[in-house]
Formats: structure tokens, sequence, C-alpha cells
């Protein structure tokens, strides 16, 4: 049996100006997926996700939202939560879920009730009859990811989910999404740090300037990419790493304090590299690591030539006089 | 459709549900209570009494006697109480006894015929010789006073020409005098002066002619009528005062409703972008029904105000007995112009909320919206007189000034033909469709534009791309 497709983006193209955010792009969310969206500052991702709520609308190419052409009719089955996020600050927090629950149409005798058991599910038990600009900006995070999710969607799009929260709240909201994936909920979020993507999500796309770079599911990609590095710590810390590097099999080695870093020759057993490294020099530590999701785009950056006029990572998106909107920038 | 309305009951629970709204819709109606009452009163503070000398050069020898008797304290507090009762005649009963001047019986009244009493001004005629010249006699209203009256200086020197009386061989004109003042003397006192010179001239010259002045004065005085308005509830005092009042209250009426919300709703936006509120609002509901709901909430806000001042108006018409002055008709227009004025402006107002990310930038883009809301109090005054001139018929097309125009016009003595009206309504109309329009592309790209704020020509390239 197919699954049915949560998202799909057809050749989808938006510029500001003389700028192409969005260039082409393609992609199929599944039902019930889990997927992350990664990339640099200004690589694409808050418009890609803009043009999928139907925020913005795209110069060129077609898109589908659970099952509809434009995000607008299936609002109300839709949970997001922005980048730029903010609350109504003179509104007591209760008031302004419950407001926010009944735009999307979900009313009813329960709302009430369970607005209270979300709000103690995320510690915030007791905070619904206070102003929320009375809340530190942490929890004010929290109660604004309570209103994605509030009206139980059945899309939950998560624009840099994580930015500004410490790593307790940064756990806490990890155990919420995949509470809610586990629910049945297709999860889209971005993120421009890697890490966060590599812990949460079964599927990444990675968009650099505009361009998909990168559309696969996480396993594949390490598959993909076999380990060839290894991480080594002598036990003397007096010991010379030049000795390593003479070791068969070892291509090069970095030093980086206290940690050595040795790059495999291609051809080489990394099984018989780390037994003929230990015998060299004893070891405090020796670990055969995978290339970091952050590797993996920096491989695939290097590879690609400089062509476009996209922005660079890092770089700001269309600035604020062109025609449409530029991306939002606190 | 519900979410529209969701949208607008927040906003206008967010916005009249306030401590600051409450207090501030009814601080206007309490101010303007408190200065009725406390101005009479305050006006009704004992004057200064002033003392001093006037000096009369006056070569007919007969103007100066006449001057010296109309000055005197006891004749000018009695022509100041008479002034004061026919004013007592003229004010509505309601408001003589609101501010306590009713009767003489009032308390205030009390105190005024007392001030009149003591507080007037004490002048002293001196005759000047005419071996001092005019010159020389000046110079006394530059100096300080002689240590011998220092609470007495000369005030005013009065120079009767010599023909004031009695007409030179010839001439067709009597002549007349000159009046020097000291600086900064009340001018309650130099009208004094000169009522009391042109009576006592006018005696003299009555007497030169060998006429009667008592006779004269009864054959030229004809007693000055109230009129009465007869309406189809009866017959009243017809109030000048009202009748001009009422058509620049509903005209004031609209304008303060539709600029109060307009405000609100300016703020409101700017607010929610500023807030980054406004990304989590557009996953929810469209630009459009975010729009429409905030309007439609204001227009609430507004209509509110309005229904409260009419109100407000129409107890206090009833207070003064005058509530037939007020056609029924002309409360249904001012609810249909204030819709169409607030949709016109309002819809204008969203947009630059929408397109600034603060209340400061706003404040160059509101300039037509304040150009429309001066136009109705500088063209007040040209349009009452004449409501159907080429101006007031021309303007009343044009939206949305034309709503402010035709609430003037129909609260006139004559009021404009129902087919005007009709035609306002259709360009208001037109208007508000315009309005919309422009709003609803402009609102859509403001709303996530952050950065350097747009002119007004960057707003009309988003409505015309949008």
């Amino acid at each position: 049996m197919t699954v049915p497709d949560a998202i799909v983006l057809r050749g989808l193209r938006k510029t500001f100006g003389e700028t192409v955010a969005v260039r082409d792009l393609d992609l199929v969310v599944p039902e019930g997926a889990l997927y992350g969206v990664i990339g640099p500052n200004g690589a694409g991702k808050t418009t890609t996700i803009r043009m999928i709520l139907s925020i913005l609308l795209p110069d060129r190419g077609a898109l589908s939202v659970l099952g509809r052409p434009s995000a607008l009719e299936a609002k109300d089955r839709i949970g997001y939560l922005p980048e730029e996020r903010g609350l109504y600050k003179r509104m007591r927090v209760g008031q302004f879920l419950a407001y926010m629950a009944r735009l999307k149409s979900a009313d009813g005798p329960g709302l009430q009730a369970r607005i209270r058991q979300w709000l103690e599910r995320i510690d915030l038990g007791g905070v619904e009859h206070k102003r929320c600009e009375e809340l530190s900006k942490g929890m004010q995070q929290k109660v604004q990811f309570l209103a994605a999710i509030v009206h139980r969607p059945a899309l939950l799009v998560l624009d840099e989910p994580f930015a500004g929260l410490d790593p307790v709240n940064q756990r806490l909201l990890r155990e919420l999404v995949t509470e809610e994936h586990r629910r049945g909920v297709t999860v889209l979020f971005s993120t421009h740090i890697m890490a966060h993507a590599e812990q949460l999500c079964d599927h990444v796309v990675m968009i650099h300037r505009g361009e998909k770079v990168l559309d696969d599911r996480l396993s594949d990609i390490r598959a993909r990419h076999v380990p060839r590095t290894v991480v080594f710590e002598p036990l003397d810390p007096a010991a010379a790493a030049e000795a390593l590097a003479r070791v068969p099999g070892v291509a090069r080695v970095s030093v980086t304090g206290r940690t050595w870093e040795l790059a495999l020759a291609p051809d080489a057993a990394p099984a018989s590299v780390i037994q003929r490294v230990a015998a060299a020099i004893p070891p405090a530590r020796v670990e055969l690591t995978r290339p970091s999701l952050e590797d993996v785009f920096f491989r695939i950056v290097s590879a690609r030539p400089a062509e476009h006029g996209g922005a660079a990572p890092g770089a700001g998106a269309a600035g604020g006089s062109g025609a449409g909107p530029a991306e939002a920038r606190p | 459709m519900k979410k529209v309305l969701r949208v607008a009951k927040r906003e206008f629970v967010a916005t009249a549900g306030t401590k600051a709204f409450i207090l501030g819709i009814l601080v206007l109606p309490l101010v303007i209570g408190v200065l009725m009452l406390v101005i009479p009163r305050m006006a009704m503070e004992d004057p200064p009494a002033i003392e001093g000398r006037v000096a009369v050069i006056d070569p007919t020898g007969r103007v100066a006697a006449g001057l010296s008797a109309y000055l005197e304290p006891a004749r000018i507090a009695q022509r100041r109480r008479q002034a004061f009762e026919r004013m007592q005649e003229a004010m509505p009963p309601a408001l003589r006894t609101a501010s306590g001047m009713g009767g003489r019986g009032g308390s205030a009244g009390r105190k005024v015929a007392g001030s009149l009493a003591g507080a007037v001004p004490r002048l002293e005629i001196v005759t000047i010789g005419a071996g001092i010249g005019v010159e020389q006699a000046k110079q006394a209203l530059t100096a300080a006073a002689p240590q011998e009256r220092p609470a007495r200086p000369d005030l005013a020197l009065v120079v009767v020409h010599q023909d004031a009386v009695q007409r030179q061989p010839g001439a067709d004109r009597f002549g007349t005098y000159d009046l020097f003042v000291r600086a900064k003397l009340d001018d309650r006192v130099i009208e004094e002066i000169q009522d009391g010179m042109r009576d006592s001239i006018v005696g003299a010259r009555l007497s030169q002619a060998g006429l009667d002045r008592t006779q004269i004065e009864a054959l030229t005085t004809v007693g000055r009528v109230k009129s009465r308005t007869v309406t189809a509830q009866g017959e009243g005092r017809t109030n000048e005062v009202l009748n001009r009042l009422i058509p620049m209250a509903l005209m004031a009426l609209l304008l303060m409703s539709v600029l109060t919300s307009g405000q609100y709703l300016l703020t409101t936006t700017v607010e929610e972008k500023t807030n980054r509120v406004v990304e989590v609002l557009l996953s929810a509901v469209s630009p459009m029904e975010l729009m429409a709901g905030k309007i439609l909430g204001q227009f609430a806000v507004g209509l509110l105000m309005l229904a409260l001042y009419l109100g407000l108006g129409l107890i206090a018409l009833l207070t003064f007995a005058s509530l037939g002055l007020l056609d029924p008709a002309l409360i249904l227009f001012l609810a249909v112009f204030y819709l169409l004025a607030y949709f016109s402006l309002g819809a204008f107002m969203a947009a630059i909320g929408s397109a600034v990310n603060e209340m400061r930038e706003a404040q160059g883009l509101m300039m037509p919206v304040m150009f429309v809301v001066m136009i109705p109090w500088l063209l007040w005054l040209p349009i009452s007189r004449d409501p159907n001139s080429l101006l007031a018929v021309a303007l009343t097309f044009v939206p949305p000034l034309g709503s402010f125009v035709i609430m003037l016009r129909l609260a006139s003595s004559t009021p404009p033909p129902l087919w005007q009206t009709l035609l306002a309504i259709a360009a208001g109309a037109a208007g508000v469709w315009a309005s919309l329009w422009f709003a609803a592309r402009v609102f859509r790209i403001g709303l996530l534009m952050y950065g350097k704020p747009p002119s007004l020509a960057t707003l009309v390239r988003w409505a015309r791309s949008g």
C-alpha cells in the first residue's frame, strides 16, 4: 500500500528582486514522515516553508499540502511554529492558546481542559492566567509551540524550533516532537544546526543557495558516507603524532589539542588500521567516527561550482526594498 | 467568515475591554460636563477693580459732564446687571440651572450681582484746560502715578474735536474725538469710555438741536423678540446656538469615531507586526481574513463610541427640551456615513500599519489621512453657511471626504436633495471598494516586510504588483 504524500512541491521558485531565494525546488514528504530541512542561514528554508504554508506565493511551480493545492484550504490541519514567532503580550496564556485553537476551528467543551493538560506537560502548570509578557523567553517559546499543536494537527511545520532554547528545553521539545510524530503527525522542521536534525529526523533535505542539494534518508546518508576517520587520544600526553603518520593505512594526521584525527587511506580496512595504531602508541581513546551532517554538507557544497547568484551560506536574504517580502529578520 | 468574526471579536475585546479605553471614552464627556459647570463660575470671578483718572480736553464745554455722569460706578453697575439679565434670558433653562445661575435667587446669580456692584471701575473725569497742550497731556499716560495718588494713575486722555457737537458751517458731518490710553489698559474700561463719549456727544448734539432725547429714544427703540420654532412636536423657543452646533457636532462625532477607531487599527496592526505574532496568525487565517477581522473589530469599537456619544448628546438635547431639533433620519445617515468613512480610511490605515515596523514610521504615511481629516474642519463654516454651494456639492461626491461634508449639509437648515445623498452613498461605496482593494494588496506584502520603512510610492507599487 502506498503512503499518500503530505507535501508535494514541484519546480517551486521564488525571487525577491534580483535574488533567487528558492530555485526550482522539488520535494515530496510522505504522510507520517519526520523530515528535517537543513542549510545555513539565508539558504531559502524559511521562504520554502512560507510557500508551503501559502504565506508567500511562489513565482512558479505547483504544490500540494495534505492533498490540497494550497495550504489555505488545509490550515486547520496544519500546525506552524514560525521562526519569527511572537505572542500577544497583554493576552493571558490560556486565552491566547484558546484563541489560536479556535482560529483553527478546534473549539469545544474540552478545549480549556486540554490546554491545562498541555501546560502541565511542558512544566508550565499555573501560568494559564498570567499575561504572556510575564513569562520568560523560554517559557514563551514553549507556549508558542503549544499554539502550534493545541488543535491536534495532521502536519506540523517547525521553522528553527530549537533557536533560543536552553539544553533542558531543547530535550523537552525533541520529546514533544517525537510524541507528535508517534501519534502519526507528519513533521517538517528546519534548522541550521545540523546536529539537531541528526538527533531527530529520519529524512534530511539540504538546501543551499535556494537549491536542494540532498534529499535522502538519514540512514542511507550514513551508509553512503562510510566512516573514514579515526579519533585518537594518546595515553602518554608527550607522545609524538608523527609516529602514527608512518602506520600503513593512515593517509594524514591532524592534531587538535590532545585529540588527533587520522584520515584513512582509500583502500585501508578500518579494523586493521585501528589495531596497528593502538600497537604503535598506547591509546587513552581510539574511535572510528562517522561524518556528521555538517561534514556531509561541506563535502557536497565544496564539490559544487559556485555558479549561482543565490545567497551564500550565512548571508542574509533579499533586502526589504524589493517587490516582494524579504525573509524576516529579527 | 467564522474566522473573520473570531479575529474581529478579539480585536474588539482587546481594544474596548482595556481600562485605558474605558477611561478614555469617559473622559471626554466628563471634561465637557466639567467645563460647562466650571467656566461660567470662573467667568464670574471678580474682575480687578480699576481705579484711575480720565483726562478730557473739551473745547465745546458740553461733553465732559455727560461722560462723567455715564461713568459713575453706580451706572456702570446698573448697565452690567442689565447685560447679565439679557444673557440669562438667552440661556437654556437647563444650562442655567446646571451652571448655578438659576435666576437672581441662584447662588451664582447672587454672586454675579454682588460682584457687579463692587468691582466696577472707578474712573475720575478730570477736565484739562485749553492751556495745556495735547502732547503735554499725553505724557501723563506714560509716567508713573504721582505720589499724592499712587493708586489712581492717568488711564486715558480724551480730546474732543471743536465741531463734535456743532458742525462747522458748510460741513456735512460732525467732528468726533481722539482717545489716547495707557499701555495694557483693560479693554472693558476702553469700551466704557467709548460708550460714554458716544452717549455724551449724542446728548449734547440733540440738546443743541433743541430735540427731546427721551422722546427720540422712545421713537427709535423696538424691542428685540425671540423667535419661536414651530415643529410637529409643538412650539418652542428657537435656539440659534444649537441650530448651528448640531451640524458641527454630528460631523465632529463622525470624524472622531472614524479617526479613533482607525488609529486603533493602525496601532494594533503595528503591534502585531512588532510582536512578531503576525506570522503565527497567518498560519491560521489568510491575510484577507486577518485584515477583514481587524477592520470589522475596530468598526465595532468606533460604533460603540458613536452610540455612546450620540446617546449622551440626545440626553443633553432632551434636557434642554430641544430633542425636536434633531431629525431621527440624521442618526441613520450618521451610521451609514460612519460605515463608509471608516471603511475607506480604516482600510488605508490598516495597510499603513502592515507596511511599517513601528508607529514612528507610520506618521509620514498618515499625511493623506490627516489631510482628509483636516478639510472638513477648514470648510465647516463656509459649508454650514451655504450648504448648497458649488464647493459643498462637489465635495459631497469625493470619497471619503463626502461622508463628512454631507453630514454637515444634511444637518443644515437647507438639506441637500435625496439624489445627492444617494449619490454620495454610491460614491462612498466606490471609495470603500478602492480603499479595500489597495489595502488588501499592501497588507499581504507589508505584513512580512521588515527593514527599510516604505514610502507612499512603494505602497502604490506593492498594490499594483500585488
